[in-house]
């Protein structure tokens, strides 16, 4: 049972989803089940924080009472966590049951602080401090791409060299002093790496890789949904 | 050999004749105005026919015996020289199933990768790690490590904390996953599933710690990176293809076939569009085509 | 070891290093140059251009904070884009973190600027999860999906949406996303509801939304922060991605001069070590 039961869950749930594509929602209940069940995903997905929630805590809490190397961070980790959690989750105002038992004892005048709206704790420390390091973390990927580029981009073949004149060329096209550059040279050669590179050889290369990936995908969704792939259960 | 082909195509021509003529009747049944069946929706249908009708086939074929070839994937065929690799360094090896939630169908296969991947570190004795960004994919990371512990004997050795969750942000993920990288230096690197704009943030600090890297994601736009920086690449749907080429399992190397036969009418389809359209004739051709 | 093969194995750190300075010195030394335009981003102002006006637009806010410097000089530009035909623009984000804060002070500095009043002019719905769920939603009833906006206001309060009830209401969904929300936006909503959708994405994601654009799912697209000064020239503003084509520019020709001397070095060492065998 405990092998079966998922399986015949997974089944009726996705059959469920794949029938109601072809109905009308508003002339039938099978239309909406999948509005439905996709609401259902939602509500199951925000159950399992809890999980998540208790797994960073234990692995890093676990770290600091063993006091092994960088414990400092995986403490600073756990402070980190509840102190953008819980000044988000306490109430705003004095209007709901929680609110006036927790008013009762704060100040109301702390209401501002609490909550995820401007001026609160999350939206300072999301804006001075998760925003910042974000973005500091996407930009490093300008350097490593110089550093991908320089390592990878070697003309072993013919087929290497043919990619790297091609990237070097789309470089040059994307950015106004190199695509001046290639104007210089020949009035069409930006038009042409428009119309051959971008919307020839990657378009339909793209859609080649689209086309395979959505038949894998569609492959795949059918063996899971007939039980023959179990693997992601734990089973088989 | 023929009887098997006969008794299944006569089943499936059976089963089609009979859902095309029930949507039929239901649809001549239905006013124009407010139809319960979603006429403008037929040609999915029928593409939904003949795809699952060709899975099945393939599959009930391998299922009674028929040999059936699939080419080798080089990055597929790495991974046991990967771990292999770990073992004898006793390093780690690093298997992340993308980044995406357990939703998305890339997820899925990551996990099924990792299933096929935690049997042979389990056999091995080489420890593994499994950072997540969902808490749904860290339940059903856990569970699939830990099966594949049990069935191969090893569950003793199974540590709960193999897969834990890092973050819920992108990037925050991967500054974890990059520091322990370089701390711990994983012999091998396994990148399985969705992946976005952290894919080369992760594949460069692998190569910079010295790992045998093997990559694998249906996203197009990052298969640059991971070429790039990783020693093997699967490629769309060589993601999906991934476990069922692990398991050499009859039943879903099947499938895969049904894939490329579905996939040999979408170039047959395609090339007949090439021709009407050069001869100007493609209208009626291209309103099969279109759904909404 | 020979000078090639020091070059050959340079310690990423130097490479990092001058990719810095050439990022950092358009900064100080300010360099302007023309941008030129694409057939693609041309295609988007004037899907929009020729839009009445009046007409009631979706503006997607699908970014996180760290794409902000490819993906906000889009969202500003077309804001402004937007506001000067007197336009109803509806913002909507399907990232929780970062979008709907975005949204929120981009759009109100912005409407400011153009004497809009929130509510009448333009809503900000803000973020709810599951984007799957909230598109084929926003086609039955917005309010199903939005009781409220962003700022707590039921919908029935704000004027704007007594007349914007679903997809049927809106004329053009442009989409600024750094992620794969695009996919959805156009085999959801355009494909499954017929909604006229354009795209502003990051340069990574961009080759893929070509065969997009080719099979007019897609009416139109900005790649990148070269895509969001192409947009920025056509509503004739000088945004922070016109500023940044300078420093793009010289990083690009640093990798490509990083390419060359790797290739150089490569068969360099390569003959060097054929030689000795």
């Amino acid at each position: 049972m405990r092998n079966t039961l998922p399986v015949i869950i997974a089944f009726l749930a996705g059959i469920a989803m794949v029938i109601s594509f072809f109905f009308n929602p508003e002339r039938t209940v099978l239309g909406t089940f999948q509005e439905n069940l996709l609401q259902w995903v939602t509500i199951v997905g925000g159950f399992t924080l809890v999980l998540g929630v208790f797994s960073i805590v234990r692995v890093n809490a676990r770290a600091v009472s063993r006091r092994s190397d960088g414990w400092f961070y995986k403490l600073a980790t756990v402070i980190s966590v509840f102190a953008m959690a819980i000044p988000s989750i306490m109430p705003t105002s004095a209007n709901s049951a929680f609110g006036k038992v927790f008013y009762s004892i704060f100040p109301i005048s702390w209401a501002g602080a609490f909550g995820t709206g401007p001026d609160s704790i999350y939206d300072w420390l999301f804006n001075y401090v998760d925003s910042p390091m974000m973005e500091t973390m996407f930009a490093t990927l300008a350097f490593y791409i110089a550093s991908a580029a320089y390592r990878a981009f070697r003309a072993r073949s013919a087929e290497a060299t043919l990619l790297l004149i091609t990237a070097c060329l789309v470089m040059l096209w994307r950015v106004p002093i190199g695509e001046a550059l290639l104007r210089g040279i020949d009035v069409r050669i930006p038009d042409y790496i428009n119309m051959f590179v971008m919307n020839g050889f990657n378009l339909s290369v793209q859609r080649g890789i689209i086309i395979g990936a959505a038949l894998g995908m569609a492959s795949m969704s059918l063996r899971i949904l007939l039980g023959i792939e179990r693997t992601y259960m734990g089973k088989g | 050999m023929k009887k098997i082909l006969r008794s299944d195509i006569i089943r499936i021509v059976t089963l089609t004749l009979f859902i095309t003529g029930f949507f039929a009747i239901s649809i001549s049944a239905q006013t124009a105005e407010d139809p319960i069946f979603r006429t403008d929706r037929i040609a999915i249908f029928v593409f939904l026919l003949i795809f699952s009708s060709a899975v099945l086939l393939y599959t009930n074929w391998a299922k009674k015996g028929k040999e059936l070839f699939v080419r080798k994937i080089p990055g597929i065929a790495a991974v046991e020289e990967a771990v292999g690799r770990a073992t004898e360094m006793g390093k780690p090896v690093l298997f992340i199933p993308g980044i995406a939630d357990v939703e998305d169908i890339e997820t899925i296969a990551g996990l099924s990768i990792l299933g096929r991947v935690a049997k042979i570190v389990a056999a091995y004795g080489t420890p593994l790690s499994v950072p997540v960004r969902y808490p749904m994919v860290l339940a059903a990371g856990q569970e699939v490590v830990e099966q594949a512990y049990l069935e191969v004997n090893h569950h003793d050795a199974y540590d709960p904390d193999t897969v834990r969750y890092v973050a819920g942000e992108q990037f925050a993920y991967t500054a974890t996953v990059n520091g322990w990288m370089m701390r711990e230096k994983p012999a091998a690197n396994i990148y399985m599933g969705a992946f976005f704009a952290e894919s080369l943030l992760l594949a460069e600090t692998g190569n910079a710690a010295g790992a045998i890297q093997i990559a694998g994601t249906a996203r197009p736009e990052q298969l640059p990176f991971f070429i790039a920086a990783c020693d093997y690449t699967l490629m769309g749907e060589e993601l999906y293809a991934a476990s069922s080429y692990l398991s050499r399992e009859p039943l879903l190397l099947g499938g895969l076939k049904g894939q490329d036969f579905v996939k040999l009418l979408i170039i047959i389809a395609i090339l007949i569009g090439i021709i009407l359209a050069l001869f100007n004739v493609g209208g009626w051709y291209n309103d099969i085509f279109n759904v909404s | 070891m020979g000078f090639w093969d020091k070059v050959s194995n340079i310690d990423r750190r130097w490479i990092y290093l001058m990719v810095a300075v050439a990022t950092f010195f358009p900064m100080i030394v300010v360099m302007q140059f023309p941008v030129e335009l694409t057939p693609e981003a041309v295609q988007l102002y004037e899907a929009i251009d020729n839009l009445p006006d009046s007409s009631v637009v979706m503006l997607t806010f699908d970014y996180y904070p760290s794409a902000m410097a490819e993906t906000r000089p889009m969202s500003i530009a077309a804001l402004r884009h937007m506001f000067s035909k007197d336009m109803k623009v509806v913002t909507v984000s399907n990232i929780p973190l970062g979008g709907p804060t975005i949204a929120e002070d981009v759009t109100r500095s912005i409407a400011k600027e153009y004497g809009k009043e929130y509510g009448v002019d333009y809503v900000n719905l803000g973020y709810r999860a599951n984007y799957v769920a909230v598109m084929h939603g926003l086609a039955t009833s917005i309010e199903s999906i939005f009781k409220a906006d962003f700022t707590g206001t039921p919908l029935k309060d704000l004027p704007l949406m007594q007349d914007v009830k679903n997809y049927n209401d809106i004329e053009f969904i442009f989409v600024v996303a750094d992620n794969a929300t695009i996919d959805y936006w156009i085999s959801i909503v355009n494909a499954q509801y017929n909604i006229p959708v354009g795209g502003g994405v990051t340069a990574v994601v961009a080759p893929k939304m070509y065969a997009f654009v080719e099979a007019k799912q897609l009416t139109g697209l900005l790649g990148g922060m070269k895509g969001a000064a192409e947009y920025e020239r056509l509503v004739k503003i000088s945004g922070s991605a016109t500023r940044g084509m300078a420093s793009q520019s010289l990083v690009h020709f640093l990798i490509i001069f990083f390419v060359i001397i790797g290739n150089v070095a490569y068969f360099v060492t390569r003959k060097h070590e054929k030689g000795q065998k």
